[in-house]
């Protein structure tokens, strides 16, 4: 294949890749994040604001983690006295400013709701009352709010709790 | 419905307000950014069906754009709720839209037929998204943005335009 013919099959393929962005409806990959996040492993439970994503990994033979993702550096912060060994991660969410992180883990077959304060590297669980199994928490981006999905006596429900 | 002030508990709790329908199973809540509104799960007619509440009177917010899409799975709320992200049906597979309450425009989002959409996260400024995608059996989150598509929804006085008829109160 001459230089030439390269050069416009080059050509061919950017346009093509410019017109099905075009066509994803406004819908652009940020691949500066992507990009650390592929290399994560599988990763679900997202919680995103305009600084932070919030997410949890596992990679084939480990523990799933909490991991934070900097978005101003695109990379994941240390989260000392979170991720403990002898538990599960299910749902995390954080807050717009990455200092409350709010976790649904599972620890000693009993699953358990934790505020965690990024500045004090401290994780304070928080009581279920009436007692239930937390499983999905929302935070909202303020940090002042937190809704949590419990299972009740077969019934899902939704708790909401503000946070001092 | 007004916050439970005598917790032994540093945290003020509550149940989320009844939808009016009695006891009924609530699934998947997401707060707006500034923790005024709230989304939730509820079975409508056997259909999983999201349902949009201010947080403290339970009043709830219609949401009409989205009736004969269910199941809806997933909602996520700008801060000050004015858009609804979720997953609805389409077809025969799930697909993100996003709900503009202000102009009661609806954003669908396309993607490679390959991915599948689980779960979503909308930035409370609505300017990116994150969508857990399956592709191939490995679960990936991936970050759109949403510029150019969506007005910034900031908190007050961060918020660059407003845009649309103003929300429900």
């Amino acid at each position: 294949m001459s230089k030439r013919t390269c050069i416009s099959a080059g050509l061919w393929v950017g346009a093509l890749a410019l017109l099905l962005a075009g066509c994803q409806g406004g819908l652009r990959p940020i691949q500066q994040l992507n990009q650390p996040l592929s290399g994560l492993g599988d990763s679900q439970s997202p919680s995103l604001n305009s600084d932070w994503l919030a997410l949890i990994s596992s990679r084939a033979g480990s523990r799933a983690q909490v991991q934070l993702i900097d978005r101003r550096r695109n990379a994941p912060v240390p989260l000392p006295g979170l991720n403990r060994p002898d538990s599960l991660p299910i749902s995390v969410a954080v807050d717009q400013q990455g200092e409350r992180l709010a976790l649904v883990r599972q620890r000693d077959d009993r699953s358990e709701l934790v505020i965690h304060r990024r500045s004090l590297q401290a994780s304070q669980t928080v009581p279920i009352e009436p007692a239930g199994v937390p499983q999905r928490v929302s935070l909202s981006a303020d940090g002042r709010v937190l809704a949590v999905e419990v299972s009740r006596a077969g019934l899902w429900q939704v708790d909401l709790l503000e946070l001092p | 419905m007004g916050l439970s002030g005598c917790s032994l508990s540093p945290f003020n709790r509550q149940p989320a307000a009844p939808t009016g329908l009695g006891a009924e199973s609530r699934q998947q809540p997401a707060l707006s950014g500034d923790g005024r509104l709230l989304a939730s799960l509820v079975d409508r007619g056997g259909r999983t069906t999201v349902i949009l509440q201010e947080r403290r009177s339970g009043r709830v917010l219609p949401l009409r754009q989205l009736r004969n899409r269910q199941p809806h799975s997933s909602p996520s709320l700008s801060w000050n709720g004015r858009y609804l992200a979720l997953l609805v049906q389409q077809g025969g597979r799930r697909q993100a839209v996003i709900e503009d309450r202000a102009t009661g425009q609806q954003h669908p989002l396309f993607l490679p037929a390959a991915q599948e959409p689980q779960q979503l996260s909308l930035a409370p400024d609505g300017q990116s998204i994150a969508l857990e995608l399956i592709n191939g059996g490995s679960r990936r989150l991936q970050v759109f943005s949403l510029a150019g598509m969506l007005e910034p929804d900031r908190a007050p006085g961060l918020r660059e335009s407003g845009g649309g008829t103003p929300l429900q109160p």
